[in-house]
């Protein structure tokens, strides 16, 4: 077992390096940063100041030496647009698209699960049928437009929500009383977002449970426990469920770490400070150690959930650790 | 008795003190014959009122802390937004003038432009208590990492301190732009930073927590989301009257105005788009139109003999094509105005270009028509590129619907922001061939700065290389005759324009929109916007708002 882990943990690492390898080259694909940022008419000094101050000026080999460098101390740079290092915006962003992406998480959840039980429950029936149309909408109606419907009818017309940010309730790093506290306060900021979020996500769960659930209960083990006389309210719930949850369980968790790092479209239309804007900031302004920073991040959350995965994989099933 | 005498005195040096402090602030500091300057005096106010309510802003992109940072000033406009809550300059543009003294009470600039002298105010203070001194106004030039560092650095020979309140700075050879450049308008090296909090924290930490002597300090920020700041009571100029500006970084237009509209946000800037009449049917939101440049169209590699807008009958085709009223009331729904310069009319130097100066273009397909047909296109020609300045690619089309009707014929090039800067900023070398039409608009104030930029052989930007205009413009840099240079640049300009090197189209507004809370009531708001060439409504002392 120990073995099998150290394996992993190698890959992971060989994953890891190969991103940022990627992202470094990839970024600079895109444009000189120096240029877009020096406006029309700044002089060449200026400009060959800011391409110093930015390192660009350095070879590209000696830039990139520098930036893994960097990375194994946990420096992520400085950014070009926003002037900090990265690693302070991106802590200070990253609680809130937590709270954003967990919220619309619960929401996919909440409303994808139940309605595809019952749509595989009740196959072939107007309940099905409307399961489907959920389904359907959900996945077709971009969250961009369910979210500017959103606003005008629930934040203009009625004036139930706020429309701009997150709030006056803030996560600090620094002050232990706001860990918790941040959590649970502002709800009325997050209900319109999450929900935006959560609706497209909620779509392809119903997909997903419905059609987990249907192969399930077309299962002999389950015809057996129907003939053995079990209510069928015990059927679904102990039986049929349970062993339809794990493509459920796998697809919400990539569910949750791509609300959590890439909800740029609800995050700018709602104003929402997440990570998801600071990458399209980051984009937009070829601002190089902003995108390597979000990219790294996200890409060191899916290798370390994929990690913990395999690990568990191999703890609970002894013939996939045997056979690596 | 003795309190008789003591009230006597006392009304004596109430009577005399402003009168000594007059005569201290006209002394002359530099010897020998000066350049007559046009600087307005600062409106101080002496009652000092007490700051109330919170003024919400939203601003059309995401912060940078960097903007905090007067020493690292950028090229764009922006940058003052926050220059003129934190910071306060030397001298900076005011409603009452392009030139107004605002830290210096008195400048002076020799007649050969080789020293230049300022007196500070007395008794300036930074926000934590800190005196204010001309240290400190050199500290600022000595460590200025901005735009135009450069030539201030060159220019330079030495800086001499004459006492706590007065510098003069001395130049190697005549600087004639130094006060153009120095005000506040155009870098950032005007803008006084605090020596001693620069120096304790470091580049970084003054851009998370600056400090500076304008009407504002520093709260919080969230580095590219919001910046808070609060009133400081003690500015030299007035108390502000608002006590809290909190700026936020809002992208999407929509999400602008949804918040204009729940009251969560109380001014709302770049308004002018698909929304507008939205903003004009909302009976709680008021605007101002808030213009900035005239938006003007150039022809990379015009002057290579293969290119089809060699020929001034095919350029002056192109400005007969285009539908400006058209245009006006489709963008900007009539609010904007048809000109015929390609530089903003607030330019004290620019020519008008509303019949008086330079005439107002004209709509004449017919006659386009004819001049293509004379130039050797009778059917007209393929062109390859219409690249509009980014995101106006509605207006793009627009423009380009208009040159097919005259047989000019040419495709949409859609570019994102940083990718068309990033074109434009390489000149010529930013456009392959020599059969594309660029669109562009720049507020830059300065018509000098404009030229040197866009008009002259191998500046940043410019596609025009002409040697009637090159002669201008030699003549213009080494005159130190402000008759003469003014004569100069606008030959330039009537060059520029008479040959069709640029095709003007219309003056932009860059509509701002504020909501209920803002005073004063009705179109009266306006007056917020009456500093020239300011795309944004400094002064932020001046902002009223309902509790």
């Amino acid at each position: 077992m120990k073995r099998y882990i150290l394996t992993r943990a190698f890959y992971s690492l060989i994953t890891l390096w190969l991103l940022a390898t990627i992202v470094f080259g990839m970024v600079r694909l895109t444009g000189d940063p120096v240029k877009m940022r020096g406006e029309v008419g700044a002089d060449a000094a200026y400009l060959d100041q800011i391409r110093r101050n930015w390192g660009l000026d350095k070879p590209l080999h000696e830039q990139y030496i520098s930036f893994i460098g960097n990375l194994l101390r946990g420096d992520f740079g400085h950014s070009f647009e926003k002037s900090l290092p990265v690693g302070t915006i991106y802590f200070e962003r990253f609680p809130n698209s937590l709270k954003l992406g967990f919220s619309a998480f619960v929401i996919s959840i909440v409303l994808g699960v139940p309605l595809g039980m019952l749509s595989a429950f009740k196959v072939n029936t107007w309940w099905d049928n409307f399961g489907k149309v959920i389904a359907l909408l959900g996945l077709s109606i971009p969250g961009f437009f369910v979210g500017l419907v959103l606003i005008i009818i629930f934040g203009v017309e009625l004036g139930w929500f706020p429309v701009l940010g997150k709030g006056p309730s803030a996560f600090v790093w620094g002050d232990p009383s706001t860990w918790v506290t941040f959590w649970f306060q502002d709800w009325h900021y997050l209900a319109m977002p999450a929900f935006a979020l959560g609706w497209y996500f909620s779509g392809a769960m119903v997909r997903i449970t419905r059609s987990g659930m249907l192969e399930v209960l077309g299962s002999d083990y389950i015809k057996l426990v129907r003939l053995k006389g079990v209510p069928e309210r015990m059927v679904m719930a102990k039986h049929a469920l349970k062993n339809s949850m794990i493509p459920i369980l796998t697809l919400a968790g990539l569910n949750l770490l791509v609300m959590v790092n890439v909800a740029v479209v609800i995050e700018v239309i709602f104003n929402w400070p997440g990570v998801g804007q600071l990458l399209y900031d980051g984009l937009s302004n070829r601002d190089f150690p902003m995108v390597q920073g979000v990219v790294l991040m996200s890409g060191l959350m899916i290798v370390v959930l994929n990690f913990v995965i395999d690990a568990l994989y191999g703890y609970v099933d002894p013939r996939i650790r045997l056979s690596r | 008795m003795s309190k008789g005498l003591l009230s006597l005195i006392a009304s004596l040096v109430l009577t005399f003190a402003p009168v000594c402090a007059q005569e201290a602030a006209a002394q002359q500091i530099l010897p020998g014959p000066l350049v007559k300057l046009d600087i307005k005096d600062a409106q101080v106010m002496t009652a000092r009122g007490k700051p109330k309510a919170a003024l919400t802003i939203a601003q059309h992109f995401a912060l940078d802390p960097g903007w905090l940072d007067p020493l690292e000033h950028i090229t764009a406009l922006t940058q003052q937004h926050y220059d003129y809550l934190i910071h306060d300059a030397m001298i900076k543009p005011m409603p009452q003038g392009v030139y107004t003294y605002s830290l210096a009470e008195r400048a002076e600039i020799t007649a050969d432009f080789t020293r230049a002298a300022f007196r500070l105010r007395p008794g300036l203070r930074f926000h934590d208590g800190h005196l204010l001194t001309s240290a400190d106004v050199k500290w600022t030039y000595e460590n200025y990492k901005g735009v135009h560092a450069k030539t201030f650095r060159d220019k330079l020979q030495r800086i001499e301190i004459v006492d706590d309140r007065t510098i003069i700075f001395h130049f190697k050879a005549p600087f004639v732009e130094f006060l153009e450049l120095y005000n506040g308008a155009t870098t950032g090296i005007g803008w006084i930073v605090p020596k001693h909090y620069y120096e304790k924290v470091g580049r970084d930490g003054f851009k998370a927590r600056p400090l500076g002597a304008g009407p504002y300090k520093f709260v919080s920020q969230e580095a590219g989301v919001q910046m808070v700041f609060e009133a400081w009571e003690q500015y030299w100029r007035r108390s502000p009257a608002t006590k809290t500006i909190v700026v936020k970084g809002i992208r999407d237009h929509a999400t602008r105005l949804a918040g204009l509209q729940t009251g969560e946000l109380d001014l709302a800037y770049g308004m002018t788009g698909k929304l507008l009449p939205r903003v004009m049917t909302d009976r709680n939101l008021r605007w101002d139109p808030n213009f900035t440049g005239p938006w003007w169209l150039m022809f990379p590699g015009y002057n290579e003999p293969d290119s089809p807008f060699h020929k001034k009958p095919v350029r002056q085709a192109v400005s007969l094509a285009i539908n400006r009223q058209f245009l006006v009331r489709q963008e900007t729904q009539g609010i904007g105005i048809v000109v015929g310069n390609w530089l903003s009319p607030e330019n004290s130097d620019a020519l008008k270009g509303d019949g008086t100066e330079l005439p107002v273009p004209e709509h004449n397909p017919e006659k386009a028509k004819q001049l293509l047909a004379q130039a050797g296109f009778p059917n007209g020609f393929d062109f390859d590129w219409y690249v509009p300045f980014v995101p106006y690619f509605d207006m793009g089309e627009r423009v380009l619907t208009d040159l097919r009707a005259v047989g000019i014929r040419g495709k949409l090039q859609v570019l994102e922001g940083p990718a068309f800067r990033a074109m434009i900023i390489r000149g010529r070398k930013g456009y392959t061939g020599n059969r594309t039409i660029v669109q562009n608009i720049d507020p830059r104030p300065g018509v000098r700065g404009s030229i040197g930029v866009y008009a002259v052989c191998g500046a940043s930007a410019s596609f025009v290389c002409e040697r009637e205009i090159e002669t201008l413009w030699s003549k213009h840099q080494e005159s130190v005759n402000p008759d003469e240079r003014d004569r100069l640049i606008k030959a330039i300009q009537r060059t520029l324009i008479e040959e069709y090197y640029f095709v003007p189209i219309y003056w932009n507004p860059f509509v701002a929109v504020v909501g209920p809370k803002v005073l004063p009531e009705g179109k009266a708001v306006s007056r917020y916007w009456d500093t020239v060439h300011a795309p944004y409504p400094w002064p932020w002392e001046v902002w009223e708002v309902k509790e």
